[in-house]
């Protein structure tokens, strides 16, 4: 379930915690934990701001685009 | 924990792009400003993760290649390209008066250091001649209207640029509170309640001038993947405003059978927050049908709606399906130029990210696209009805962006920051010269038992299965006009509706459960929708018909077009 924070490169700065529009961060001990993942929108938004690049957008199945590769 | 009392001038309700622009104006009088915001002003909002497209009227170049005001006013209204689509749904005279600002704002942004000229012009920009140069151009593309008027541009982080110049302002911004009722005396407003969504902290603003500025309505009807959140826009918008209004009395404008969209499918299938974004995808992004037909040569194309409505329609009746997004005929150019303005963009920019993690290609692949834009009416529904001042009929509101009353097909940024600049100007100018607040203390006791009281019960409802048992029964009772033609997918009856209100009452009378802030933030969230279903299907219902005019109306009871010359008013509680 999204988002997805890589506890190898995350430093615990909280950033995804004070910036998620849908506030579905919270603290932990060491990294920061997603408490509510029904409530991402994924939208990117702690993706974007996370300096250590730690989090990765991870689509449930039924949300995964469907593709046909033509070329 | 203790309540809080904050004190302020001029209190801006939604801190989105419309939302900071009007603390920003209203900081420029000698006022004191506060900016609240549900979540974090730097990335909330639907602008929040960026935007790369803004229509723009700007003088020195439409002007000169022989274009009005009055033909952007047109593509907004029934007699652009968009043909029947939008026909009479907007105010003209505000949208005329968003339409003469917009440059203007453009300007503002550019000080606020958002990047809008570049010194590369391609091939495909209208106005300006291709190729390099030393002092930078707009960059104009054509979305739908007739005019080419979108200027794309970086606005990947506006919000952040639009926080920082707030708190250059000394605008005090609180994030993480959700504004829920609004406090009135003698019929002036005199502040506002809200709760903090982390601490669980109950809040009494008192203010002398407050603009509300919260958005659309999201959570109305249920998403195709069954995710409650997957959705194009921002979840946290659910009508927060337009019922804190309606109960303070302000007049709304109800639409039950509003249209909105492109006249289908811009949209990717399954994950809702991407999107095609037809003027994202300029120069190259074209649709096509199962059999490999192109059914639209670009998505921002001057072709009338209309024509490309039947098309589709076409395509639906004899079994072309599914449609796809096709950029794999485009130049490396033009495909660098697409990447660019998704990475710009709001609706764009985690795709971009999903596209990478799953190894998809817009050279290689074609993606699905949904007929229409699913689970939501944004953008119309409700709205606060506003002058061209952005005041309400309540004295000391003013309301702009997605909450008031329909202004034109496509209106959505520049609407936003147009409104958002001017209701800020208007709210401190009125402030200057209204009295001392005086708070209802009944007022702020019976909210605060309203607000908290998800936090006392222990056996009751979840949020989630409100808002789900809503979403179905709007679904079933209530049906979603999306992007095509009336008549097309829509199923209502008055016995359906009117059974359908009383199941709301029944949904409103759950006892709620909230295991923390966060949640009770969500309960109340969905009292608001189901107070924005009820309006809505009071309005289908409703036998005050008036004859074709300024405003517009269908009612689909009876599968024919009826006209409303002026905004219908409820008063709070509905009956």
């Amino acid at each position: 379930m999204p988002p997805k924070i890589d506890l190898k490169l995350c430093k615990g700065c909280n950033v995804c915690v004070d910036i998620c529009p849908l506030d579905v961060f919270k603290e932990g001990a060491k990294a920061p934990v997603v408490a509510y993942p029904d409530e991402c929108w994924h939208c990117g938004a702690c993706v974007m701001d996370c300096p250590e690049e730690a989090i990765r957008l991870v689509l449930p199945v039924p949300m995964r685009p469907v593709a046909i590769r033509i070329k | 924990m203790e309540d809080a009392l904050v004190k302020c001038d001029v209190l801006v309700v939604g801190g989105g792009l419309g939302g900071c622009l009007a603390a920003i104006k209203a900081s420029e009088y000698d006022v004191k400003v506060i900016l609240v915001e549900k979540a974090n002003a730097k990335r909330s909002g639907s602008a929040g993760t960026g935007n790369d497209h803004f229509w723009c009227y700007i003088p020195e170049i439409h002007g000169k290649a022989g274009l009005t005001i009055e033909d952007v006013v047109k593509d907004m209204s029934f007699k652009g390209p968009y043909g029947k689509l939008t026909e009479g749904f907007i105010d003209q005279e505000l949208c005329e008066s968003i339409v003469r600002e917009t440059y203007d704002r453009v300007l503002d942004l550019e000080r606020f250091g958002v990047k809008f000229r570049f010194k590369k012009i391609y091939p495909w920009n209208y106005f300006v001649e291709p190729g390099e140069y030393e002092e930078a151009k707009f960059r104009i593309v054509p979305a739908f209207q007739s005019v080419p008027d979108v200027l794309n541009y970086e606005g990947r982080d506006i919000k952040r640029k639009l926080t920082k110049e707030a708190k250059k302002r000394s605008v005090n911004i609180m994030n993480r509170v959700m504004v829920t009722s609004l406090l009135t005396n003698e019929g002036s407003v005199v502040g506002a309640t809200g709760v903090n969504t982390r601490t669980g902290q109950f809040i009494v603003f008192e203010a002398k001038a407050i603009v509300l500025h919260t958005g659309g309505c999201n959570r109305l009807y249920p998403t195709r993947t069954g995710y409650l959140f997957n959705r194009q826009d921002c979840p946290n918008l659910t009508g927060d405003g337009e019922i804190m209004a309606l109960k303070a009395g302000a007049e709304l404008f109800v639409t039950p059978a509003r249209k909105r969209g492109h006249g289908a499918f811009q949209y990717l299938k399954n994950f809702a927050r991407a999107s095609g974004a037809a003027t994202s995808c300029y120069p190259a992004g074209r649709y096509i049908n199962s059999e490999g037909e192109v059914v639209v040569e670009h998505p921002a194309s001057r072709e009338p709606l209309r024509v490309r409505r039947e098309k589709v329609e076409t395509d639906i009746r004899e079994g072309r399906l599914p449609f796809y997004l096709d950029l794999t005929q485009a130049t490396e150019e033009q495909i660098k130029y697409v990447e660019w303005s998704y990475s710009n963009e709001s609706l764009c920019w985690a795709f971009l990210e999903i596209m990478r993690d799953m190894g998809l290609d817009f050279r290689k692949d074609i993606f699905e696209l949904d007929l229409e834009k699913p689970g939501t009416i944004s953008g119309g529904g409700v709205g606060i009805f506003i002058d061209t001042n952005c005041a309400t009929s309540v004295k000391g509101l003013f309301a702009g962006g997605d909450i008031v009353q329909p202004i034109g097909a496509e209106t959505t940024g520049p609407q936003a920051v147009v409104l958002g600049w001017r209701a800020g100007d208007r709210a401190a100018e009125y402030a200057l010269k209204a009295p001392e607040p005086v708070v209802d203390e009944r007022q702020v006791r019976d909210e605060r038992r309203r607000v908290l009281a998800p936090l006392e019960v222990k056996d009751g409802v979840a949020w989630q299965e409100l808002n789900v048992a809503l979403n179905g029964l709007m679904a079933d009772y209530m049906g979603y006009v999306g992007g095509l033609s009336l008549g097309f997918n829509d199923v209502r009856s008055e016995h359906g509706l009117e059974s359908l209100l009383n199941r709301l009452r029944e949904l409103r009378s759950q006892p709620l459960n909230a295991k923390d802030p966060h949640e009770v933030m969500r309960c109340l969230e969905v009292l608001n929708l189901i107070d924005v279903g009820e309006l809505l299907i009071k309005a289908a219902l409703d036998p005050r018909i008036y004859e074709k005019g300024k405003w517009f109306m269908a009612k689909l009871a009876v599968k024919e077009m009826k006209f409303f010359q002026r905004p219908i008013v409820y008063k709070y509680p509905i009956e």
